[in-house]
C-alpha cells in the first residue's frame, strides 16, 4: 500500500484536485506542484508531471495560471538541471502572452530565473529565439511580454547580437500600442544598468565592449521616450535618464553633460504633472550627476524653484523632500550657497503655508535639517519663523513632523537658544483662543523636557504646565493631566512627588483655609496666598477638585509607595466625603488605581483597608457611586 | 384658572422634597447588569457614529421609557451641571461638546431638547444621548424639544433619515413613542429653571407645570405648546410669535415669573445665536445653542454653559469638530485609459 502511495498518489490527486470544480482548490493544489515534483523525482515530472501541467497551462483560470507560472521558476533542480530546461520554457510559452499582467509578470519573472542557469550556448539557442519572435508578435502582451526578458540576457550575447537586440527594442519603444511602450520604458533602465555593470567587468579593448553604436541607439529610445505622447510613457523617461548619466558617470565621460541637462530642464518643465512629479521626485538622483560642475548646477535652482511653486499639490509634496539634500549640494559653491537662502528659503516659506496638509506635512519631516547647512544666525532668523509657525499648523502630523526633528535644530544652535526662540511661541500659544493651537503645544512639552533636563524645565515650564491644569476646555486638562504623567515618567517619582503631588495638596489645604479663614473674620493668610500662583484656583470649586483627583489617578502609578500611603491616600479619603457624586465615584477608581499599583508591592493591609473604604462607597446614596465602587471592588479581587 | 383648584398641593410641598427623593431612590432600581453590558456596548458603537440595530432601538425605547417614565414634569436637577442648548443631529458637534464639556458621567449635564433633525445625523444624536439618560439617569437629564415631536420630525428630516438608514419608519416611530415620555422642564437646584422654548400666558407658577399631562404630541396650543415654542423678545408683555406656535414674551414677563417663583435665571435654548449664548431681559433669561455652524453653513459658535455648586457660571464657547477632511487625492491613471 505504501508504495503505491509513494509512487502513483500524488500525481492521482493532484490531478483529482487540478480538476476540481471550485478554481480555490485548484489555486491551492497548484501551491504543492513543488512536491509533488519532489515526490515524483526528475524522471516521472518531466515524463508525467510536465506534459500534464502543459495542458493545464492552456485551459485554466488565470489565478491558477499565476500560482504555475510561479512555481516553474524554481523547477529546474526538479528536473535534474538545466539540460532538461526545455519542456518548461514549453510551458512558460503558453504563459508569457496572456493578458492579465499578473500572470505575465511572474511567468517573466520565472523565465528570467531560468535564463540565469541556462549555459550561453543554451541561451542562445533556446531563449533569444523566443525573445525575438515574442517582440515582434502580432498581439500585443506577446510584445509587452518581451521587454521584460531582455534584461537577462543583453550582456550574455556578443556584440553583434547586442546590437540586433537593441534594435528590437528600439521597436518596442516605439511600438504603436502605448503599453508595449510604457513595458519597454519600464525595463530600459535596468537594461542600461545591466550595460553599465557590463562595461567595468571587461576590459576596454574587449571586442565585446560596449560601443557606440549601442549608444546610439540607446539615444533614439530616450530621445523618443522624451517625446512620446502620452504622459504614461513619457514620465518613465526621467528613470532612463537617470540610468544614463549613471552610465556615463560611471565611464567618467562628461562630454554629453549639457545635452542631458537641457533634456533634463525640459522634462521638469513638462506640461503633463505626472511627468513634473516623477522629475520632482527623483530630482537629487538627476542632480547628483551635476554637482561637479557649477555651472550646471546653477542651472538646476530655477527649475527646482518652479517645482516647488508647481500648480499640483502632488508636485510640491515631492520636491519638498528633495529639498535638504539639494540645498546640501548647493552648500559645496561658494557661488551658490546665496541662493539657499536668498531664492529657496522665501519659497519654503510660502510652501509652509500650502494650502494642501500633506505638502505642509512632507515639508515638515525636511525642512528641520536645512539648519545643518544654515549658519547658527541665519537658522534663527530665518528658518525658526517658520517652524514656529508651523508649530501653529491646525494639521496635527505638521506639527508631530516638526517636533519630532527639532532635535537636529538643536545641535547648530543649541538648547538654549532653540528654548529662548521656542519660549515666547509656546508661551504666546498656550494662551491662544483656540483650545486645539492649546492642545498642540501641550502635547509637545514632554519631548520638551526629555531635550531639555529638569532644571530648565522647572524655571521655564512647569508653571506653564500647571496653568494648563485650570483650562476652561476640558479636553486640555486631560491633556495636560496625561502631560503630567509623562513629564513625571521622564523627570522621576521624587519630581513628581515635590512639583505636582504636594501641589496639589496645597491647592486643597488652601482653600480650606481660606474658607476657614472667612469664617472667623480673621485676615487673609499672605504666605499661603504666596505660594499659591493663582487664587482662582479654588478648591471648592467642582471642576478644580475634580481635576486634582484625575491628575493623582493619572500619576499614582508613577509614583512610590511612601507617596501613595501618606500623601495621595488621605487627600483621596477626603474626597470619598465629597458632597458631590461625580467626585465620589472617581475616588473608587482612585482606589482601584491604588490597590492595582499596590498588588505589585505586596501591600497586603493597605489593600484590606482600601477594600474596606469602598465597601462603604458601595453603600452611597448614589447609584453611579454604588456602581463603580463595587466594580473597583470586583476588578481588585481579580 | 382651571389650574388653581388644585392647590392645596402647596400645602405638602414643604416636606415634599426630602419625601420625593426617598422615593425616587425606591422606585428607579439600579440597572440590572446585562442592560449595563448591552448599554455600554451600544454607547461604545454610537461613539463611532454607527448606528443602533433596529431591535437595540426597540430594546432601549423600552428601557427608556421606564426611566423617562418616572421623571417630573420639572425635573430636579443637581449641582454642578453643564446646560446645553440644541444639537440638532450634528453628532460630531456632540461629541466635539463632550471634549468641551468633560465625558458623561463625569460631568453632569442637561439638554434643552432639539436633538433631531436639520443635521445629518440625528439618528445616532437621538440614540447616544438617550442610552446615555438610560446609562446615567442621574448624571444627565434630556428636555423635550419643540422638534421632538411627529409632526415637525416630518418635516424637518429625523423622518426621512430613519427611512435612509433603516428602510422603515419603525425607528422613527419608536423615537416618536418615547419622546412623549421626555420631561418638558427642569429646574437646577430651585434657582435655574430650564426649558427648550420660553413662558407661557397661562403660566404663572412652576407647580402649575407640574399639574400638566405631559407625555402626549406636543399639542398646537396651550401651554405645554408655549414652554417648548415660545421665545423672549425686547417688547413688554406677550406678543403674538412669528413662529405661529408659542408667544413672545418681554422682560416684564420673565422678571415676574423670576420673582413669583424665586429663581435667578431661565436658560433657555430653541434660537440661533451667534456666539453661542445670548442674555436677554437684563440677565434674567439666557439663550444657550450648542450646534456651531448651524446646518453647516451659519458660522455661529456654539456654547455650553457650567454651574457649579456655589452658583457660579462659566460659557465655554466652541467651533465646529474638525471633520476628516477630503481625502488625500493622489491621482494615478489606471492602466486601462491606455
Amino acid at each position: 500500500m505504501e508504495n503505491f502511495n509513494d509512487d502513483l498518489y500524488p500525481l492521482a490527486l493532484l490531478m483529482d484536485e487540478l480538476k476540481h470544480d471550485d478554481v480555490s482548490n485548484r489555486v491551492e493544489a497548484m501551491q504543492k506542484v513543488d512536491a509533488i515534483a519532489m515526490a515524483l523525482g526528475p524522471e516521472r515530472t518531466i515524463n508525467e508531471l510536465l506534459p500534464f501541467l502543459n495542458d493545464v497551462a492552456q485551459d485554466d483560470e488565470e489565478e491558477v495560471f499565476a500560482v504555475l507560472a510561479d512555481k516553474l521558476g524554481d523547477f529546474l533542480p526538479l528536473i535534474g538541471g538545466h539540460e532538461n530546461c526545455q519542456p518548461l520554457i514549453q510551458i512558460l510559452l503558453h504563459l508569457l502572452p496572456i493578458e492579465e499582467p499578473i500572470v505575465r509578470d511572474k511567468a517573466i519573472n520565472s523565465v528570467n530565473k531560468l535564463t540565469e542557469q541556462l549555459t550561453d550556448d543554451e541561451l542562445n539557442k533556446i531563449i533569444l529565439p523566443i525573445i525575438k519572435d515574442l517582440s515582434q508578435g502580432n498581439w500585443f502582451s506577446k510584445r509587452i511580454a518581451s521587454c521584460g526578458l531582455y534584461k537577462g540576457v543583453i550582456v550574455r550575447v556578443n556584440a553583434q547580437t547586442r546590437l540586433h537586440l537593441l534594435n528590437l527594442y528600439l521597436n518596442l519603444i516605439v511600438d504603436e500600442g502605448p503599453m508595449v511602450r510604457r513595458g519597454a520604458a519600464t525595463n530600459l533602465p535596468v537594461v542600461i544598468n545591466k550595460l553599465t555593470e557590463f562595461t567595468s567587468t571587461v576590459d576596454k579593448t574587449d571586442v565585446n565592449q560596449i560601443s557606440n553604436k549601442d549608444w546610439e541607439i540607446i539615444s533614439q529610445m530616450f530621445q523618443s521616450l522624451i517625446n512620446d505622447e502620452q504622459d504614461s510613457v513619457k514620465f518613465l523617461s526621467i528613470d532612463v535618464l537617470i540610468s544614463i548619466l549613471e552610465y556615463f558617470q560611471k565611464i567618467n565621460d562628461k562630454s554629453y553633460n549639457s545635452d542631458f541637462l537641457i533634456n533634463s530642464l525640459k522634462l521638469i518643465e513638462d506640461d503633463s504633472w505626472r511627468v513634473r512629479y516623477t522629475a520632482a521626485d527623483r530630482f537629487n538622483k538627476i542632480s547628483k550627476n551635476f554637482i561637479d560642475e557649477e555651472q550646471d548646477l546653477s542651472k538646476l535652482i530655477d527649475p527646482f524653484i518652479s517645482l516647488m511653486k508647481d500648480n499640483e499639490g502632488e508636485v510640491r509634496k515631492a520636491i519638498a523632500k528633495q529639498l535638504p539634500d539639494f540645498c546640501k549640494m548647493l552648500n559645496n559653491f561658494s557661488s551658490l550657497k546665496p541662493s539657499i537662502v536668498n531664492k529657496i528659503l522665501p519659497i519654503v516659506n510660502e510652501l509652509s503655508q500650502d494650502p494642501h496638509e500633506n505638502v505642509r506635512s512632507s515639508l515638515a519631516i525636511n525642512i528641520t535639517e536645512l539648519s545643518s547647512i544654515l549658519t547658527k544666525q541665519q537658522t534663527i532668523d530665518k528658518l525658526l519663523p517658520i517652524f514656529l509657525n508651523m508649530l501653529k499648523d491646525e494639521f496635527p502630523d505638521v506639527r508631530l513632523n516638526i517636533i519630532s526633528n527639532l532635535s537636529i535644530v538643536n545641535e547648530t544652535i543649541g538648547i538654549n537658544s532653540l528654548s529662548t526662540n521656542l519660549l515666547p511661541a509656546i508661551t504666546e500659544l498656550a494662551q491662544d483662543s483656540k483650545w486645539r493651537v492649546r492642545l498642540a503645544i501641550i502635547e509637545y512639552i514632554p519631548k520638551l523636557a526629555d531635550q531639555l533636563g529638569e532644571d530648565f524645565f522647572n524655571k521655564e515650564l512647569l508653571t506653564l504646565c500647571l496653568s494648563w491644569l485650570w483650562d476652561p476646555v476640558y479636553a486640555i486638562r486631560e491633556a495636560s493631566v496625561k502631560n503630567l504623567k509623562k513629564i513625571s515618567e521622564i523627570l522621576g517619582s521624587d519630581w513628581a512627588e515635590k512639583f505636582i503631588i504636594d501641589k496639589l495638596i496645597l491647592i486643597k489645604n488652601s482653600s480650606t483655609l481660606k474658607n476657614t479663614n472667612k469664617n472667623n473674620d480673621n485676615n487673609a493668610d499672605d504666605t499661603i496666598h504666596e505660594d499659591n500662583d493663582d487664587e482662582n484656583i479654588d478648591f471648592a470649586s467642582f471642576i478644580i477638585r475634580i481635576t486634582c483627583l484625575f491628575t493623582i489617578n493619572e500619576l499614582i502609578p508613577v509614583l512610590n509607595t511612601k507617596t501613595i500611603t501618606e500623601k495621595v491616600l488621605p487627600f483621596i479619603d477626603d474626597l470619598t466625603k465629597d458632597p458631590v457624586p461625580n467626585i465620589r465615584f472617581n475616588t473608587a477608581n482612585s482606589f482601584k488605581i491604588i490597590a492595582k499599583t499596590l498588588i505589585s508591592h505586596n501591600e497586603k493591609d493597605l489593600i484590606n483597608d482600601i477594600l474596606s473604604k469602598l465597601n462603604s462607597l458601595a453603600d452611597d446614596d448614589d447609584v453611579d457611586v454604588r456602581y463603580f465602587a463595587l466594580k473597583a471592588v470586583e476588578e481588585i479581587n481579580q | 384658572m382651571d389650574l388653581d383648584t388644585d392647590v392645596p398641593m402647596e400645602d405638602v410641598s414643604e416636606d415634599q422634597p426630602s419625601y420625593q427623593q426617598k422615593t425616587t431612590k425606591t422606585t428607579t432600581p439600579d440597572l440590572q447588569k446585562e442592560n449595563i453590558g448591552d448599554l455600554d456596548q451600544w454607547i461604545e458603537k454610537l461613539k463611532n457614529c454607527e448606528p443602533l440595530s433596529e431591535r437595540d432601538v426597540k430594546k432601549l425605547c423600552d428601557m427608556a421609557t421606564d426611566v423617562l417614565q418616572l421623571e417630573e414634569n420639572v425635573q430636579p436637577v443637581q449641582v454642578p451641571v453643564t446646560i446645553c442648548g440644541d444639537v440638532h443631529g450634528q453628532f460630531h458637534d456632540l461629541m466635539e461638546l463632550f471634549k468641551i464639556g468633560g465625558p458623561c458621567p463625569d460631568t453632569n449635564y442637561l439638554f434643552m431638547g432639539d436633538y433631531v433633525d436639520r443635521g445629518y445625523y440625528s439618528v445616532e444624536t437621538v440614540s447616544f444621548l438617550v442610552c446615555m439618560k438610560v446609562r446615567y439617569p442621574k448624571r444627565i437629564t434630556i428636555l423635550r424639544g419643540n422638534h421632538e415631536s411627529r409632526q415637525i420630525t416630518q418635516v424637518y428630516g429625523f423622518y426621512d433619515e430613519c427611512l435612509r438608514k433603516y428602510g422603515s419608519a419603525s425607528v422613527w416611530k419608536l423615537f416618536t413613542d418615547l419622546f412623549d415620555y421626555f420631561p418638558i422642564t427642569a429646574l437646577v437646584d430651585n434657582k435655574i429653571f430650564c426649558l427648550h422654548g420660553g413662558l407661557s400666558p397661562m403660566i404663572e407658577t412652576i407647580d402649575q407645570i407640574r399639574e400638566l399631562n405631559r407625555t402626549q404630541e406636543v399639542p398646537h396650543e396651550g401651554p405645554m405648546c408655549d414652554l417648548l415654542w415660545s421665545d423672549p423678545d425686547d417688547r413688554g408683555g406677550w406678543g403674538i410669535s412669528p413662529r405661529g406656535a408659542g408667544f413672545t414674551f418681554g422682560q416684564d414677563i420673565s422678571e415676574q415669573f423670576n420673582h413669583t417663583n424665586d429663581l435667578s435665571l431661565i436658560a433657555r435654548a430653541h434660537q440661533l445665536v451667534m456666539e453661542g449664548y445670548a442674555w436677554t431681559h437684563q440677565e434674567s433669561v439666557v439663550t444657550i445653542f450648542s450646534a456651531p455652524n448651524y446646518c453647516y453653513r451659519c458660522g455661529n459658535q456654539a456654547a455650553i454653559m457650567e454651574v457649579d455648586e456655589l452658583h457660579n457660571r462659566q460659557f465655554i464657547q466652541y467651533d465646529p469638530s474638525v471633520r476628516p477632511g477630503e481625502p488625500t487625492v493622489t491621482r494615478k491613471t489606471p492602466d486601462y485609459f491606455l
